[in-house]
């Protein structure tokens, strides 16, 4: 067993001898390599990122929401309704929401507002997500003016800034009182702005979907499933869109891998031919050429994961994120939740570095098998 | 010793209700579905499926968990084969989970609709309901031939969902 670490250790300690002798052309590898690996595991890790905060959100997430459509625009629903859905069978509750956006023209900023169904601010009173605090400049107990629907401005007392535990959930959010809201946007009063169900079992979507739109022809239920599966298909279109960019440059390197993965240089099969005529056997040499694939392809998988880590979480992905995020503008400060799946980085590994390193033996064991006179001459 | 408490307290509440026939149902309440319940009659593990799960509470702490109406009932109706020296009367309470509310409601005053496009975990199932007016909308949504009471069912019926 000692003599087998040995062996390992001093083929390893040759091969990175090796190695560093054509610094140049190893070194010029091994940044495309971790680039590559660089490109491809921020994609992933940010993907995966924003889902898990997307899903989060939507977690809590009521099982239906019913909006109303005027000419297949979106409209506000009467409060009326509730009664009629609240009787299906399976519903336990029917709640009407009142939220909405809002675009402030002196700070070019959007803000959404929502009445909380569980302890509104009383009247007169906001509370404010962090970005807003900060855009506003204000803290609790300040005094904001908003401009209204009629273009009136409104003064609020600030009641508190909102904790932000998810930065994607609370960020933009002002919270306020029914009546303020009303008067605020000029909704009317009987309207809302959605309709939420309570369904116990979810066998009974399609059911309660079906009755409702019978109910009320202009109404158009929304399953939680379908806005999960929305999110799903735009985050995946859009690491889908950064993928193809970057293919081209994978595609690049794959070329320039394989050429020097397989076809050895001159250099190299003279080298494998006076190895092998000092004595070494032909496992030997396949080992150090293991070794050398392994070498370049563990440091570059190992390098670029690092690297992409923190450029996805430590730099909010900076390089990338204006294509990736798309509605991200809103948020001057958006941090992701660190989060490593262990299924995504095996699956990384098993797509770059062991290919690689499977290339490299192929030609090197040809090499290997020759006679050393041949391959020498 | 600790563990022992909540079978103790069954068997307390149990004795309590011994005096009226089925009272005892009103008394007891159903458990909590643990991991490593498995189904007498299928063997499934009854965690997996809790929107079909129901149980049979015996006057002496025991529970059993069922993966379903059905197979509750095919242990109901044989407990000489299931529970061998355990009869009829040595059951306390019988819970059933109501289609609609996803809560345990009681197995012996249920009303359950056969035939109905609702699949449980074992193919074709009784659905259980706490109320009659909830059982007919079922039964109208969902093709149901027919709303059953306990005294219904019997294994020829059974039989015939398998």
């Amino acid at each position: 067993m000692a003599h087998m670490i040995e062996r390992h250790r001093h083929i390893i300690d040759f091969t990175l001898a090796t190695l560093l002798r054509r610094k140049g052309k190893n070194g010029g590898l091994l940044l495309v390599y971790t680039l590559i690996i660089f490109v491809l595991a921020s994609v992933i890790f940010f993907t995966e990122a924003i889902k898990r905060e997307a899903m989060l959100v939507l977690r809590d997430s009521p099982e239906i929401i019913v909006q109303r459509t005027l000419a297949g625009r979106y409209q506000t629903v009467p409060i009326s309704w509730c009664d009629g859905i609240g009787s299906i069978r399976g519903v336990s509750s029917v709640q009407p929401r009142l939220w909405g956006y809002h675009f402030d023209r002196t700070r070019r900023a959007n803000y959404t507002f929502m009445v909380p169904a569980q302890a509104p601010p009383q009247s007169g009173h906001v509370d404010l997500g962090s970005a807003v605090a900060r855009i506003q400049g204000a803290t609790a107990g300040d005094t904001i003016a908003l401009q209204g629907h009629d273009g009136a401005p409104r003064a609020f007392t600030v009641r508190k800034v909102l904790e932000s535990e998810s930065q994607l959930l609370t960020a933009d959010l002002i919270l306020i009182s029914e009546r303020d809201y009303r008067d605020f946007s000029g909704l009317p009063a009987g309207q809302a702005t959605d309709l939420v169900l309570q369904v116990r079992n979810q066998r009974e979507y399609a059911t309660i979907v079906e009755k409702i739109a019978r109910m009320h022809h202009d109404a158009r239920p929304i399953l939680r499933s379908e806005i999960l599966r929305t999110y799903d298909a735009v985050f995946d279109w859009r690491s889908g869109v950064m993928i193809v960019i970057f293919s081209a440059a994978a595609l690049a390197f794959l070329i320039f891998a394989w050429d020097k993965a397989t076809g050895l240089s001159a250099d190299e099969r003279t080298e494998i031919g006076i190895l092998k005529a000092v004595g070494w056997e032909s496992s030997d040499i396949l080992l150090m050429k293991f070794w050398e694939g392994t070498a370049i392809s563990l440091t570059a998988f190992m390098v670029g994961t690092i690297l992409a880590y923190v450029h996805v979480f430590l730099t909010s992905a900076t390089l990338f994120a204006p294509v990736l995020k798309g509605w991200s503008t809103l948020y001057p400060y958006f941090r992701l939740t660190p989060w490593l799946d262990f299924r995504q980085v095996a699956t990384l590994f098993l797509l770059t570095v062991v290919p690689y390193t499977i290339t490299t033996i192929v030609p090197s064991w040809r090499a290997a098998t020759i006679d050393p006179d041949v391959v020498m001459r | 010793m600790v563990g022992k408490l909540p079978s103790t307290l069954a068997l307390l509440l149990a004795l309590i209700s011994a005096g009226a026939a089925l009272a005892g149902t009103a008394d007891l309440k159903p458990h909590k579905i643990g991991p490593k319940d498995k189904c007498p009659v299928c063997g499934m593990f009854v965690s997996k499926f809790p929107d079909f799960a129901a149980e049979i509470q015996f006057k002496d702490g025991a529970v059993v968990h069922f993966d379903g109406a059905k197979d509750m009932f095919t242990y109901y109706l044989n407990l000489s084969r299931y529970a061998p020296g355990r009869k009829t009367a040595d059951i306390g309470a019988v819970f059933v989970t109501d289609y609609y509310d996803l809560a345990k409601v009681d197995g012996l005053s249920a009303h359950y609709v056969v035939g109905s496009d609702v699949y449980g975990p074992m193919g074709r199932e009784l659905i259980p309901f706490g109320s009659e007016s909830k059982a007919g909308d079922f039964r109208k949504d969902h093709r149901g031939k027919r709303t059953i009471r306990l005294r219904d069912v019997t294994p020829i019926l059974l039989k015939q969902l398998d």
